[in-house]
This record gives structure tokens, C-alpha cells and sequence, in this order.
């Protein structure tokens, strides 16, 4: 299995806030060793490997993992703790995934 | 699902030129374990759709948050009689909405945000529903949400609720649609509708987060009126997206 994480660099240079938020939580629960590659999709430049990589599956959202499997299509994940979740199989609260999901999709609580 | 794996980024630059109509045919046409998500509101618009296209035969789903307007109870009914089709009515997880309300109360969301709550009685009973279906279709529209929402695509990977190792593909066949061309078809049509719409109220949610909008304010004014706008900041451009 191979994963990778995409971050993203806004137009004014600094990461977005939520790839920071995801990232101190990566540090704080040691899960940099389960990550085979860090790629920047830098807003800047639209040929940056990142935005390639965001084209290519189709992630409108930053940070995203993909999870590539041997065998199997890649996946990808834009909710950091369904990341976790399906993928590291680690226990997450319902309450943390459900927020987040609503706070990456605001559009939602139109429903 | 259908046996296709789709390019959904090609698909909605076919779609993305067509009437809501034909966006309504191709999801049906594709997806067999397909549903609306129907609000109660002026999306009752793609039930009539779906209608027209496939008599009785398209599911039909609604999240009840308990905390619904009457007239939203009402129009459910209304809408199920008149297209003569059952509604999967979902409710929130009583535990998860047991804790809330003992550890914070009713109205927990005037003092924090709306976001613990809707997470509660709206997102995890619909991501219980999506994980039992392929695909699914929605009446979000580009005008309803100024700002992020305005790429709003007619068809997406949805990310968010997909089954482990699987995809569940959104359809949002009123993406182009304004909320003018909605009514038009309503009345053109003679659809049932919401009765809180003649009380002056445009986006309909929950009871205590709705209110009726002025001429000239934007139906988001509607909703969570005591929350400032926050801009959100990590949408991936779509221009830059695309391929």
C-alpha cells in the first residue's frame, strides 16, 4: 500500500488552514510513519504536482490522501478522519468525523 | 452500480450544458440503487422529474431532524400522496441525540454553532442512508450558497460518504438553475409546495434555524442568522482542478 498526502499552498504562500490542522493531528498521533509521500498542490501554479494529482482524482477539497492498493483503483480521501478510519483502522468519535464532513461541505445543512 | 466506471469530470462537462431534465434521465438511466434527497422544500421539483421519467420507481428519502416546521411534516405528506410514493423518512441516532440534548440542552446551537446539532440529526443519519446506495441526487443549487458554492458540478465523486473501496457518485441536476427557473417550473407545472414559501420563507431547515427573508436579502440570510460568514479557504480552485 502505497499513500500519499496532498497539501495545499494558498495564493499568499502559507498552507491552508485546514492542511495544518490535519497535519497536527497526523504529528500528534504519530501517523507520519504510515505516510509514503508529501505532495504540495500549490495554488501558484497550477502545474505543481499537487493540482496535477487534484485533476487527475478529481479532489476539490485540500488536504486528500491517496491510497493506492495493489490490484485495486486508487482511493481517494478528502476527510481526514474516514482516512484514518478505513484506512489506518484506527478508532475515531462519530462526532469528529461527523464535523468535519459538515465543516468541509457546508452545503450540506441545506439538506 | 452500473458496470461503467465514469469519468466524472468528463461527464459533467457533457452534462453541465443540459436541462435538468436530461441530467434527471442519465442518473436514472445509470443507477439502479439511486435515491432524491428530498427537504421539503422546493426540490420537490426533482421528484417531479424522476416522476415523469420512471412512475414510482425512484426513491425518495427525507431526514427528519425532529425539529422540522409543521408545515414541513405536512408537505411530506402532501408530496407522498400526490405522487403516490413512499418517502424512507431517517432519523438521528437516539443515543448520539440523547447525549447532546442532556449534556447541552435544545438549543445548544444558539450558543455554539448549528454544526454539532446538524452533525447529529442531519449528516450521520444521511451518511447511514448513502452507505446503502450508489448514487444519489440532491436540489443544490450554485445560487443558494454565494461564494465557495458557486462550482457546484451537475455530477461528483462524493468523497464524503462514499462505502470503503467503493464510489457513490452525486447527482445535483439544478446546479444551473436559479431559484427563479425552480419556481417557474413549480408554477408552470401546478406543483404542491411548501406552504411556509407563501409566509415569506425561502430556504427552509430546521424550526428554530429558519427565519423568513426581505426582498433583496439573500435566502442564506435565512439560516443561522446569529453565525458570522466565515470563508472557507481550502476548496482546491475548480479552474485549476479540471483536467
Amino acid at each position: 500500500m502505497k499513500i500519499t498526502f496532498v497539501k495545499k499552498i494558498q495564493l499568499d504562500g502559507n498552507f491552508c488552514k485546514k492542511c495544518k490542522e490535519v497535519q497536527d493531528k497526523i504529528n500528534a498521533a504519530d501517523q507520519n510513519q504510515f505516510i509514503d509521500q508529501v505532495i504540495i498542490a500549490d495554488e501558484r501554479d497550477p502545474s505543481s504536482p499537487g493540482m496535477v494529482l487534484a485533476a487527475l482524482y478529481s479532489a476539490d477539497r485540500a488536504p486528500f490522501f491517496i491510497v493506492e492498493k495493489e490490484g485495486r483503483s486508487p482511493k481517494v480521501y478528502t476527510v481526514y478522519f474516514k482516512f484514518v478510519k478505513e484506512v489506518l483502522g484506527q478508532k475515531i468519535t462519530e462526532e469528529d468525523q461527523l464535523k468535519e464532513i459538515l465543516n468541509d461541505n457546508p452545503d450540506l445543512d441545506f439538506l | 452500480m452500473s458496470d461503467q466506471i465514469l469519468p466524472i469530470v468528463d461527464i459533467d462537462l457533457q452534462l453541465s450544458g443540459q436541462a435538468p431534465e436530461e441530467i434527471m434521465a442519465y442518473a436514472l438511466s445509470k443507477f439502479k440503487n439511486i435515491a432524491i434527497s428530498f427537504s421539503g422544500a422546493e426540490d420537490v421539483v426533482l421528484i417531479d422529474m424522476a416522476h415523469k421519467i420512471s412512475p414510482g420507481k425512484v426513491q425518495i428519502f427525507s431526514l427528519d431532524t425532529g425539529r422540522l416546521h409543521p408545515e414541513t411534516y405536512r408537505f411530506f405528506e402532501k408530496v407522498r400522496d400526490h405522487y403516490s410514493v413512499k418517502i424512507d423518512i431517517v432519523f438521528p441516532d437516539t443515543m448520539a441525540l440523547n447525549n447532546l440534548v442532556r449534556e447541552k440542552g435544545l438549543f445548544s446551537f444558539y450558543k455554539d454553532d448549528h454544526k454539532e446539532c446538524c452533525g447529529i440529526r442531519k449528516i450521520g443519519p444521511l451518511r447511514s442512508k448513502l452507505l446503502t446506495l450508489d448514487a444519489w441526487i440532491t436540489g443544490q443549487r450554485r445560487d443558494q450558497s454565494p461564494g465557495t458554492r458557486s462550482a457546484i458540478p451537475v455530477i461528483q465523486d462524493d468523497m464524503a460518504f462514499s462505502r470503503p473501496q467503493e464510489k457513490l457518485v452525486k447527482f445535483n441536476p439544478l446546479a444551473n438553475w436559479t431559484s427563479q427557473q425552480v419556481w417557474a417550473y413549480i408554477r408552470q407545472n401546478n406543483l404542491p409546495y411548501n406552504e411556509l414559501h407563501d409566509k415569506g420563507f425561502v430556504s427552509i431547515g430546521c424550526e428554530p434555524c429558519t427565519r423568513p427573508t426581505g426582498p433583496g436579502q439573500h435566502e442564506r440570510e435565512g439560516r443561522w442568522w446569529w453565525e458570522e460568514a466565515t470563508a472557507k479557504e481550502c476548496g482546491l480552485h475548480e479552474v485549476n482542478t479540471k483536467k
